[in-house]
C-alpha cells in the first residue's frame, strides 16, 4: 500500500516534470537543457516574492509561471532561434543558459545579492497536513500534486488536440513543412511551444518544491529525471512520457523499498541504458534520430 | 485579363547548378494550369518556390552551412511581388500547396488532419468544406478515426487535397497528385480537380509527369525541361503538339 500511493505520488512527480521538456523537444526538435534551471529559478522567484516582497501566495505562484515563459520565450527568439536543427548547438547553448542561471543564482556580493545557498529556502504548502489514506499517512501536498499532475496531463492532451494553437504544435511536431503549407508559422509556434514548456517546468516547480528545501544543485536533478524519461518514454512522445513517469516512479520506489535508497540512482541510470540497448527510439518513441542528438 | 498568380523570369539555384532557369508563367483565375515535366524537370523546385517552402529549406541550408539556395525573379500575386514572403503569410493570403508524395500527418487521425488545414478557416468555413470534402470523396468518411499513415496511397492523396481545401485556398497548387496511384484512383482525382475548379471556384496550378488524364482538363499548360518552360499553349494545343504526343502520349 506505502508503495502504491508513494509510487503514484512519485510518478506524477516525474510527469510534471518531464512533460515540459517532451513537449518541447516534440514541437521543436530542440532538447531544452535549461529545463530544470527554470524549475530551480521559478522555486526561487516564488519564494523571493512571498519573503521579500510579501506577494499573497496564489499571486506570487501566477506571476512566477508568467515570467518563467517569457523566460522561455525569450532563450528561444534570442539564443535558439539562430540554431534551430542544429542538435549539438541547441544542447550546448541551452545548457549554457541554464548554467548562467544556475550559477548566477549561488552568485554573491554583486548588489548586495547573498546568493541562494544552503538549506534555508522552502515553499510553503498549499495546505497544511496530512491524512490516512488506507493506514498510510500522506501530506495534502502530495495529494495535490497527483490532482495537478492528473489535471495537467489531460488539460494538455486536450489542448493540443482540439484547439487551434494545439493543433498547430502538432502539426510543426510530425511534418513542419507540410505545416507550413497550412498557413503554420515554424518559428512562432516553437517560440510559443517554448513558452508553455517553461511555464510547466514552472508549475512543476511550484507544486513540488513544497515538499523539500531549494537549492540551486536541484536543477541538474530535474534535468537528468527529464532526459531520463523522454528518453525511456521515447523522445517528443507525449503519452510516452506519461507511461514512462510512472514505470520508472514506481521501479524507483520499489528498489527503494526493497534494497534501500541509494539504489534509486542505479535503476534511473539502468533503465536508460537498457532501453538504448533494447529499443533505442525508446518505448512509445518513433524516431531513431535521437541517437544521433543525445 | 491579368493573371492572379504570375511568375516573371523566376531562377532557382542550388550552389551553382540551375533548377528553375528563367521561367515565365501566369495562372488566371478560376482557370487550371497545368504544368508537365519529367523527374528533375524542376517541377516540385517550381512548387517550392511558388509556395515559399524553399525560403525556409534556404534558411536552414544556411544555418547548417550547407547548399547556398538563390531564388531570383518575380512571383506578382494579386498586383504584389510575394517572392520573399514568408511560405505561412502565403497560405494565409490564400496559396496552398498540396505537396508532392502527399506528407499527411502519419500519427493524426483522419479527422484530425482535417482539422489541421482548417486551422486559417473560420468555424462556418470548416464546417461547410468538411460537408464538401466528404462529399466528394465519400471514402473518406468511413475512415475519420483511422491513423492517416495506415490510409493507402489513393486515400492519402484525397485526405491531402481535402486537407489543402480545408485551408480555404484561392490558389490551389497540386503537386504531382497522380503520383504512383492506380487508374480507378486517378479517375476519382481528375473527376474532383475538375469538380474543385468548376464549382468550388479555385484557381489550380497542377504538375504532372503523368499527363495523359491531366491534359484534357488544363485550360493553359507548360512543358517544363532542365528547368526552364520549353513550350506553352492551350490545352488542344499541347495535345496536338508532335514532342508532347511522342512523350506523354506514346504515339
Amino acid at each position: 500500500m506505502d508503495i502504491l500511493i508513494y509510487g503514484t505520488v512519485n510518478s506524477v512527480t516525474f510527469a510534471l516534470i518531464a512533460l515540459g521538456f517532451t513537449l518541447v523537444y516534440g514541437v521543436s526538435r530542440i532538447p531544452n537543457f535549461a529545463h530544470g534551471s527554470i524549475y530551480v529559478l521559478v522555486g526561487f522567484l516564488t519564494y523571493t516574492f512571498i519573503n521579500d516582497l510579501n506577494i499573497n501566495y496564489l499571486l506570487a505562484v501566477f506571476i512566477s509561471l508568467i515570467i518563467s515563459s517569457i523566460i522561455g520565450l525569450i532563450i528561444y527568439r534570442f539564443i535558439l532561434i539562430r540554431l534551430r536543427g542544429l542538435a549539438a548547438s541547441e544542447i550546448i547553448a541551452s545548457f549554457a543558459v541554464g548554467l548562467i542561471i544556475l550559477e548566477g543564482l549561488r552568485l554573491q556580493g554583486i548588489g548586495g545579492f547573498k546568493g541562494f545557498i544552503g538549506p534555508f529556502y522552502m515553499l510553503p504548502t498549499f495546505i497544511e497536513g496530512k491524512i490516512s489514506i488506507l493506514g498510510v499517512f500522506v501530506n495534502y501536498q502530495r495529494l495535490i500534486i497527483i490532482g495537478i499532475g492528473v489535471v495537467t496531463i489531460l488539460g494538455m492532451s486536450i489542448f493540443t488536440h482540439y484547439t487551434k494553437l494545439g493543433l498547430s504544435l502538432r502539426a510543426i511536431a510530425q511534418d513542419e513543412h507540410a505545416a507550413m503549407m497550412l498557413g503554420v508559422n515554424s518559428d512562432r509556434t516553437a517560440m510559443i511551444s517554448m513558452a508553455i514548456g517553461s511555464a510547466l517546468a514552472g508549475l512543476a516547480a511550484v507544486t513540488i518544491l513544497p515538499l523539500g528545501n531549494i537549492t540551486p544543485e536541484m536543477g541538474y536533478k530535474v534535468l537528468i529525471y527529464a532526459l531520463a524519461i523522454c528518453i525511456i518514454g521515447g523522445l517528443g512522445s507525449w503519452w510516452g512520457a506519461v507511461f514512462a513517469s510512472f514505470l520508472l516512479g514506481f521501479s524507483m520506489k520499489i528498489s527503494t523499498a526493497l534494497f534501500g535508497a541509494m539504489w534509486e540512482s542505479v535503476v534511473l541510470v539502468g533503465g536508460i541504458i537498457f532501453i538504448l540497448l533494447v529499443k533505442p527510439s525508446g518505448l512509445l518513441g518513433k524516431q531513431k534520430e535521437f541517437e544521433e542528438r543525445v | 485579363m491579368m493573371p492572379v498568380l504570375e511568375a516573371k523570369d523566376m531562377m532557382v539555384f542550388y550552389e551553382n547548378a540551375i533548377a528553375i532557369n528563367n521561367v515565365s508563367l501566369g495562372c488566371h483565375r478560376g482557370r487550371i494550369t497545368g504544368i508537365f515535366g519529367a523527374n528533375s524537370a524542376g517541377k516540385s523546385t517550381l512548387m517550392y518556390t511558388i509556395s515559399g517552402i524553399i525560403l525556409d529549406v534556404k534558411k536552414k541550408e544556411k544555418m547548417r552551412g550547407g547548399e547556398r539556395i538563390t531564388v531570383l525573379g518575380k512571383l506578382i500575386y494579386e498586383g504584389k511581388n510575394i517572392i520573399y514572403m514568408e511560405p505561412s503569410m502565403r497560405a494565409r493570403e490564400g496559396i496552398i500547396l498540396c505537396p508532392e508524395r502527399r506528407r499527411i500527418f502519419n500519427e493524426s487521425s483522419v479527422m484530425e488532419n482535417l482539422r489541421i488545414g482548417g486551422i486559417l478557416a473560420t468555424r462556418d468555413q470548416a464546417k461547410k468544406t468538411l460537408d464538401r470534402v466528404f462529399t466528394m470523396f465519400p471514402a473518406l468518411k468511413n475512415l475519420k478515426r483511422r491513423e492517416g499513415g495506415f490510409l493507402s496511397g489513393g486515400e492519402q492523396q484525397m485526405l491531402a487535397i481535402s486537407r489543402a481545401l480545408m485551408a480555404q485556398p484561392k490558389v490551389l497548387l497540386l503537386d504531382e497528385p497522380l503520383l504512383g496511384l492506380s487508374p480507378a484512383i486517378e479517375e476519382v482525382l481528375t473527376d474532383a480537380i475538375v469538380e474543385i475548379n468548376r464549382e468550388m471556384g479555385i484557381t489550380i496550378l497542377i504538375s504532372e509527369q503523368y499527363a495523359r488524364s491531366i491534359l484534357p482538363i488544363i485550360h493553359y499548360g507548360y512543358v517544363l525541361e532542365n528547368g526552364g518552360a520549353v513550350l506553352e499553349g492551350n490545352s488542344q494545343e499541347l495535345m496536338d503538339n508532335p514532342d508532347v504526343k511522342s512523350a506523354y502520349f506514346g504515339i
